[in-house]
């Protein structure tokens, strides 16, 4: 399912414009991230992918339908919404009544959507029965991700679902949103951290002051100085290190050690330079 | 955009006034209108209230407020109509009648909750709220403890309406159509948004709670205060004036 959004301005009160004129398109399938500082208008852009905001002017399809025609829970159906703070989206007494909720909203409780329930506490390791308003933040955010999760839309949104979290905490939200994108769903993501921009998104839209500001494959941006600067970002520490090596040295700018993106491609990159084998951070891990 | 009951920022007379005058004038205004059932007089201060909204620039929150306030008081007034048999009979009820009195009673009641609303609200939109509680602890000598309760209490107002606001969005994102069905349908969505709404509250207000406490809130005192509040010439006007339409209401109300 595509998300298109074409020369879009919107604002929450008239005086202020927000976003000012936003082009781009995500593909069926794709994995995008939206970087860009606090205020840069990331988290407007997604109210408007989900319909809870409309444009003011220009429009955003969602699968060839602009979301002016299309009721909220019919886009609920399409697009599923992880918020920026948890505590906003969690409303039930036990676990297992807030993972039912979205299809109680929808109306399509039944014995499938009950299964479906019970595979995806299991596949977080989570107990039906806690409520869900004395967990910790870092479950709670994972529980908002499932509520998500549960009800399998094709595209899925998610608000900066990292922020907060400590790294194991990091790790388990990312692979989970991993799988949900090798499983075929389109993942729309906002996020502060270039490591797991770097790790896991596929293109990336750099937003600034309500406008896209650059776009394009993942690290094509990271490695793009002057566009992260301008919108203050600072790109992975891999990326870093390998842009400073082929900025110090000529002689090494046209190695494999200044094209390094990836921990893997470094280690690749060294190891070929110091004349050893290395056989991927896995088998790195083996040996020890 | 603002808030409401959130200040606005501007330089008016009613801006400049000391916030304890403007809290007593409020007070006593909406006691007067409160003393008596003389339409003439009530008019003459919704007509005094909304000149004060437009001295200072907040028209157009006082139309909110007062279309608020309407259909509250249209309420009232419906029971009023129905329940107050005077005047010349209208219309025949199984329990009584209407008359115009009832009429009459009810359109007292609209225009004395309205008039009796303006000052009041108006006053938080001219002042701040750290201004208004401090004052009135210097001034008023009201324990600090009890000024703060209140300031916080105002100051979490437009907070809650946010959080309100952001759990409706949570629900519409998963499918809840707040917009579909009638004010019962409403009403049956929004009974679950209160537990979420409640703890959320609750946080806040104790983690500011807490804040406060570490940062020595039992320590303050009236002396603890830097900005002080004199009462002034057009203040103390201001009260006169106040005391004088109190007196003028109870007036009207013993001698009619
Ligand atoms: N509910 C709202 N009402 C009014 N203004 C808002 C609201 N939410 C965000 N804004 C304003 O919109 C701008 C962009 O905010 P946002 O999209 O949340 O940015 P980001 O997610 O990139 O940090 C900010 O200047 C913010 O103050
Ligand atoms: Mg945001």
């Amino acid at each position: 399912m595509t998300i298109e959004f074409r020369d879009v301005h919107a604002s929450y009160d008239a005086a202020t414009p927000i976003l000012r004129g936003v082009d781009f398109t995500v593909e069926d399938g794709e994995f995008v991230a939206f970087v860009g500082t606090n205020g840069a208008g990331k988290s407007t852009t997604m109210r408007l992918i989900n319909g809870l905001l409309k444009p003011e002017q220009g429009e955003v399809l969602v699968d060839g339908v602009p979301t002016t025609q299309l009721k909220t829970s019919e886009l609920a159906r399409r697009v599923g919404f992880l918020f920026q703070n948890p505590d906003s989206q969690i409303c039930c007494g036990t676990v297992r009544e807030e993972l039912l909720f979205g299809f109680r909203a929808l109306g399509c409780l039944d014995e499938q959507a009950e299964a479906r329930v019970d595979a995806v506490i299991d596949e977080f390791g989570f107990n039906p029965d806690d409520d869900p308003f004395l967990l910790n933040r870092g479950t709670r955010q994972l529980l908002a991700l499932a509520s998500i999760v549960v009800l399998d839309t094709p595209v899925v949104v998610l608000d900066e679902p990292t922020t907060g979290l400590d790294y194991r905490e990091c790790v388990k939200v990312m692979s989970i949103i991993s799988r949900l994108h090798q499983s075929g769903t389109t993942v729309i993501m906002v996020c502060h951290d270039m490591e797991v921009v770097g790790d896991f998104a596929e293109r990336v839209i750099v937003m600034s002051a309500g406008q896209v500001v650059a776009q394009g494959p993942t690290f094509d941006v990271l490695r793009d100085r002057a566009t992260l600067e301008a919108a203050s970002l600072v790109p992975p520490q891999i990326v870093d290190i390998s842009m400073a090596l082929g900025m110090m040295r000529p002689a090494l700018a046209s190695t494999p050690l200044a094209a390094a993106n990836t921990l893997d491609q470094m280690c690749d990159a060294v190891a070929a330079a110091v004349g050893a084998t290395y056989s991927g951070v896995r088998g790195l891990e083996e040996a020890r | 955009m603002n808030g409401f009951l959130e200040y606005v920022p501007g330089d008016s007379l009613l801006h400049r006034l000391n916030p304890v005058a403007k809290l007593v004038f409020a007070v006593l205004f909406a006691i007067a209108c409160f003393c008596t059932g003389n339409l003439a007089f009530l008019c003459v201060m919704l007509a005094a209230g909304i000149g004060m909204a437009v001295s200072c620039g907040m028209m157009r929150q006082t139309l909110g407020l007062m279309k608020a306030v309407a259909v509250f008081s249209i309420i009232l007034a419906v029971l009023l109509i129905l329940t107050t048999p005077t005047g010349d009979k209208l219309v025949d009820l199984p329990w009584g009648y209407i008359g115009t009195g009832s009429l009459l009673a009810a359109f007292t009641t609209i225009v004395r909750l309205e008039a009796a609303a303006i000052p009041l609200f108006l006053t938080f939109y001219v002042t701040k709220v750290t201004d208004l509680s401090n004052s009135v602890v210097k001034v008023l000598h009201v324990p600090y403890k009890y000024a703060f309760t209140f300031a916080s209490t105002v100051h979490f107002i437009p907070v809650f309406m946010n959080d309100m606001k952001g759990i409706m969005e949570a629900q519409t994102a998963r499918g809840v159509e707040f917009d579909q069905g009638g004010i019962v349908n409403k009403v049956r969505l929004m009974v679950p948004l209160c537990v979420p709404l409640l703890v959320s509250s609750v946080r806040k207000t104790n983690s500011a709670a807490i804040a406060a406490e570490v940062r020595g809130f039992n320590l303050r005192t009236r002396e603890s205060g830097y900005k002080q509040y004199p009462m002034r010439g057009a203040d103390i006007a201001v009260v006169v004036i106040a005391i004088a339409l109190l007196a003028t209401a109870i007036c009207l109300t013993a001698l009619l």
